[in-house]
């Protein structure tokens, strides 16, 4: 195993350091960010401390400022639309609010309030605007009615299983997500990873390094060392990723979604980890006996985009597994080893699970990545030294019996 | 107990590949302490034989043992190999390259760091470790393989086309080294068409052709083997017939005499002595270069191709 992890680190140290991985890794995160900056100063909007309104229904009780997120936006009230669009002119607010007379007759469902402002209001000056409507209709409510009016249904749903409490609003939604995005992680990850490891190992054909080191390791300790580099440089490629997307969307929200709101499905999670890093060393070593299979890069990348599209291939049947989640086709696609993460993962975002299937898929998915190992190490040591020429299933026969 | 002085012993080995033989019944043995030359025209089963001992392949047939007995994983730290098809990791530097590749071997981190700062100062690319493989020049990467295959101090060494792409320099540089390593006792296999490196280096041959033996044994045996039946003479006097003798031709100075069936050239010597018209200064026997023993009995000329087998 000394020699496997010796193989894992001179791929991982290579491959980190090369233009292409650094681009493709820290670029989409930067992308991330950047939207999450975008979302951000839209969301923050930026930032009117005063607006003006002009209650054109007379029947509006008086309100001078609202506290929203601990920030106070400050009102004054106008006769008219000319004067409120003269103070805005002058700078002395930053928009003002027009209420027609017919907003509260009855009959006048279209009759809604209009916002008049230099630019587009931030969430934070649309809540104190709602803020400001409802104290305005209801100025002798205590503040718990506000409230309870602000959000009238905050629901607690309790799980009738494992008796798991969660909280409507973004934690219900990053907690039933959640196994989902971990699908899309998985499928991501294998997706990258498929075609990497096949043009690695065309490359290491390439630089005719292989006789000398198959000299010093079995195969299939090479095979175990190049899976393990490349699973380390996809994790951390997805790590980054991922880093970016929490960043990004993080800012996005700008305190929209409170931590200790968040509940996390560990259940999901296990399973995610169970499944899904022995589903991810399977396809990666699938990826390596396709790179030897391969003769040039060409190849490799055209039989490693085949492996990505079974990767991807749960996506494509998402609608019939979701139209019948506990139906045959949910049930075969969780016991195969090649979709098994994915399938598993999405089934659990809308489903329970039986736990025998998610046993069965993992014992063989075990079963598969051993028989895989064997048989890519067998490819490897034969047909490592065939140099230009993709194998035909003949001489993959050949090599496996001659290995 | 004593050691076994046999590094390698090949008993009858076989490979077919499909309807082709590459390698049919072939024996040999290589001694530890020799530089023992592997001979052969292009796709002769050189590479076949080799990749056989090394149980990167598995022959039809026969049995080899290696250091001892059959190839194992623990053998390999033993066993120093430079390819004909060989390469290093372009995106590597050379140092990181021999310390990988040193501890893939068997070395430990600092033996490897050790060696490898021996190693490259000793070749003259101490200065270059830094550099990727892909700066370095023809005959560094020559020299930096050399390294990585040798690093190690390995008891059976097997080296294809050692001075290819090297200068004479350098090729006396890697020549000095092979001999160091026969003289500690590494058994060397050298297979290479530098017919003129094996008269220098090796002390027994083999020469295959079409996966059959063909010459096999100490290297002055075949060259006595094939020795023409001709003697080179320098004498004071002149000469134009000589009773024994088919022909005669003068060749720098010297008279070269090819001699009738049947006569020796103790023979020849005596009657030249006999004679009092002359002086003999010098008497030789004609030896033949191995070059030319090689293309008479593969029939055919030689050149410097990749093998395919």
């Amino acid at each position: 195993m000394r020699k496997s992890w010796l193989v894992a680190a001179s791929t991982y140290r290579r491959r980190v350091r090369s233009t292409a991985f650094l681009l493709l890794t820290f670029g989409i995160p930067a992308m991330m960010v950047i939207a999450g900056v975008i979302g951000f100063i839209t969301a923050i909007g930026g930032d009117v401390r005063r607006i003006g309104y002009v209650d054109q229904t007379g029947e509006l009780a008086p309100v001078d400022s609202v506290v929203v997120d601990n920030r106070t936006l400050h009102l004054s009230s106008y006769a008219d639309e000319g004067a409120a669009r003269l103070a805005l002119d002058s700078g002395e607010i930053g928009g003002y609010l027009v209420i027609p007379e017919s907003y509260l007759r009855e009959g006048s469902p279209g009759a809604r309030p209009t916002y008049y402002g230099e630019e587009s209001p931030g969430a934070r000056l649309e809540e104190g605007m709602t803020a400001f409507m409802r104290r305005a209709l209801l100025p002798d409510a205590p503040e718990w009615a506000l409230d309870r009016l602000d959000n009238p249904s905050d629901i607690t749903y309790v799980a009738r299983q494992t008796g798991e409490r969660v909280a409507q609003g973004p934690a219900l939604v990053v907690r039933v997500a959640m196994p989902a995005v971990l699908a899309m992680v998985f499928v991501l990850s294998v997706f990258a990873s498929a075609n990497q490891m096949g043009s690695a190992v065309v490359r290491e054909k390439e630089q005719r390094a292989m006789e000398m080191v198959v000299t010093s390791i079995s195969a299939q300790e090479l095979v175990v060392g190049k899976v393990l580099g490349m699973t380390l440089l996809t994790a951390t490629q997805v790590a980054v990723w991922l880093l970016g997307a929490m960043i990004g969307l993080g800012l996005a929200l700008s305190g929209a979604l409170q931590l200790q709101d968040l509940s996390i499905p560990w259940s999901a999670l296990l399973w995610a980890a169970l499944l899904g890093i022995p589903g991810y060393f399977l396809y990666a070593v699938i990826g390596a006996g396709l790179g030897v299979i391969a003769g040039d890069k060409q190849s490799a990348r055209q039989l490693s985009g085949m492996l990505g599209f079974i990767g991807m291939g749960p996506l494509y049947v998402l609608g019939a597994i979701i139209d019948n989640l506990g139906g045959p086709l949910g049930v075969a696609l969780t016991l195969f080893p090649l979709t098994a993460p994915t399938i598993a993962l999405f089934r659990m975002t809308l489903s329970e699970v039986p736990t025998w299937q998610l046993g069965a898929s993992l014992v063989i998915i075990l079963i598969t990545l051993a028989v895989s190992v064997w048989f890519v190490a067998r490819i490897f040591r034969a047909a490592m030294l065939i140099y230009g020429q993709t194998l035909r299933p003949r001489q993959i026969l050949q090599a496996l019996r001659e290995a | 107990m004593t050691e076994p002085t046999v590094a390698l012993d090949v008993q009858n080995v076989s490979k077919t590949y499909a309807a082709v033989r590459a390698v049919d019944d072939l024996s040999f043995t290589v001694r530890k302490g020799e530089i023992f030359g592997l001979l052969g025209p292009n796709g002769a089963g050189k590479t076949t034989t080799i990749r056989m001992a090394l149980d990167i392949i598995k022959p039809n047939g026969g049995a080899i043992s290696i250091l001892g007995g059959p190839m194992t994983e623990e053998k390999k730290s033993r066993i120093g190999y430079l390819p004909e098809e060989r390469g290093l990791y372009d995106d590597m530097t050379l140092w990181d390259t021999l310390l990988f590749l040193g501890q893939l071997k068997g070395l430990s981190g600092a033996t490897a760091r050790e060696r490898a700062e021996v190693y490259l100062r000793e070749v003259e690319l101490w200065d270059a470790r830094e550099r990727k493989i892909e700066a370095l020049s023809q005959g560094m990467n020559q020299k930096a393989q050399f390294v990585a295959g040798t690093m190690h101090e390995p008891e059976l060494l097997i080296i294809d086309e050692p001075f290819s792409g090297l200068d004479p320099v350098n090729t006396r540089l890697i020549k000095g080294l092979l001999l160091r390593m026969r003289d500690q006792g590494t058994a060397i296999i050298m297979s290479t068409h530098q017919m003129q490196r094996v008269e220098e280096m090796c002390e027994r041959i083999l020469l295959i052709d079409r996966g059959e033996r063909v010459l096999y044994g100490p290297l002055e045996e075949v060259r006595q083997q094939f020795a023409a039946n001709a003697v080179e003479v320098e004498l004071r006097g002149e000469v134009d017939e000589v009773p024994g003798v088919r022909r005669i031709s003068r060749h720098d100075g010297a008279y070269r005499m090819t001699l009738e069936a049947g006569v020796q050239p103790e023979a020849l010597l005596q009657t030249l002595v006999d004679m009092p018209e002359v002086t003999v200064e010098r008497f030789e026997r004609v030896q033949r270069s191995l070059d030319d023993i090689f293309v008479q009995v593969v029939g055919r000329e030689v050149d410097d191709g990749e093998e395919g087998a």
